[in-house]
């Protein structure tokens, strides 16, 4: 069996938005009870990561250590047409992942307790983000 | 239904090739209208990528950036032995990527407008990559 469906998203500038209800919900709406979800962002300054849920400081220490990795406005950026934050959303973008794949056991999404899904908007300003779910099982 | 394929691709220069093309036509010709499709390259001297498409300056500022997190052998002096992998390829490894996964739709790779697929060449005495496409659907 399969299933495919696409989530769109609004996001209102950099950070993390925890989408794993809208992923948990079209999983469980599929009616697949094994198998595996696939999650992909169509987007190259927005991605996608599992991160710790329980504790919103994890994330904004994500942000701030993402931050001091890739500088929005390095000298060595030269695509800057749409700000600092262009050139920066898409290597930020390289090292966390555009895709992620969830297995599925009893017709839900198998993550551990304290792992979530995350949208990582890494520009600005708000943007509508597309994701493309994937689900293939029986 | 499951499609796979291996690929040789002739030796590149350093950086990223747009291999996008290529892909959707091997994708196009597997008659696998919806499902995933995985890409592997079998080798840590490369990776591949999942990048913006729309400047050209964007993917070589990706790869300079990350050549600056973790050198590779040509801009070090820690190169073990010519035949061997080195140390600080082998950390770009661990944070690049050696496979890839999207979504399949309508018999073609569901990317976004801005998204290109990239073997990423990492150093100056490239071989032949072998990459192998898995499609799994219906």
């Amino acid at each position: 069996m399969l299933h495919q469906q696409k989530l769109r998203f609004s996001t209102t500038g950099r950070g993390t938005y925890n989408v794993t209800k809208q992923i948990t919900e079209v999983v469980e709406n599929s009616g697949i009870k094994n198998g595996i979800c696939h999650i992909f962002i169509q987007h190259t300054s927005a991605s996608l990561i599992l991160c710790e849920n329980a504790d919103p400081t994890v994330r904004e220490d994500l942000n701030r250590y993402m931050a001091r990795l890739v500088k929005d406005g390095d000298g060595i950026f030269k695509h800057k047409d749409e700000g600092p934050d262009d050139m920066a959303a898409h290597i930020r973008t390289i090292l966390t992942q555009s895709s992620l794949s969830i297995p599925i056991h009893k017709g839900k999404c198998d993550l551990g307790l304290w792992q979530g899904v995350f949208l990582w908007e890494h520009r600005t300003n708000s943007h509508k983000r597309n994701i493309a779910v994937t689900i293939m099982g029986e | 239904m499951v499609f796979q394929d291996t690929i040789k691709l002739a030796p590149q220069e350093k950086g990223a090739t747009d291999i996008t093309e290529l892909i959707s036509s091997i994708v196009q010709d597997a008659k696998i209208k919806t499902g995933t499709c995985q890409l592997f390259v079998h080798n840590s001297l490369s990776c591949l990528l999942i990048n913006d498409t729309a400047d050209e300056s964007t993917k070589n500022q990706t790869a300079d950036f990350l050549a600056q997190l973790a050198p590779s052998s040509d801009e070090t002096t820690s190169i073990i032995d010519e035949s061997m992998e080195s140390i600080p390829e082998q950390m770009s490894a661990a944070i690049t990527q050696s496979s890839v996964s999207f979504p399949v739709k309508n018999g073609k790779p569901l990317l976004g407008t801005w998204q290109g697929i990239y073997l990423w060449e990492k150093t100056s005495r490239p071989k032949h990559r072998k990459l192998t496409i898995t499609i799994v659907g219906e």
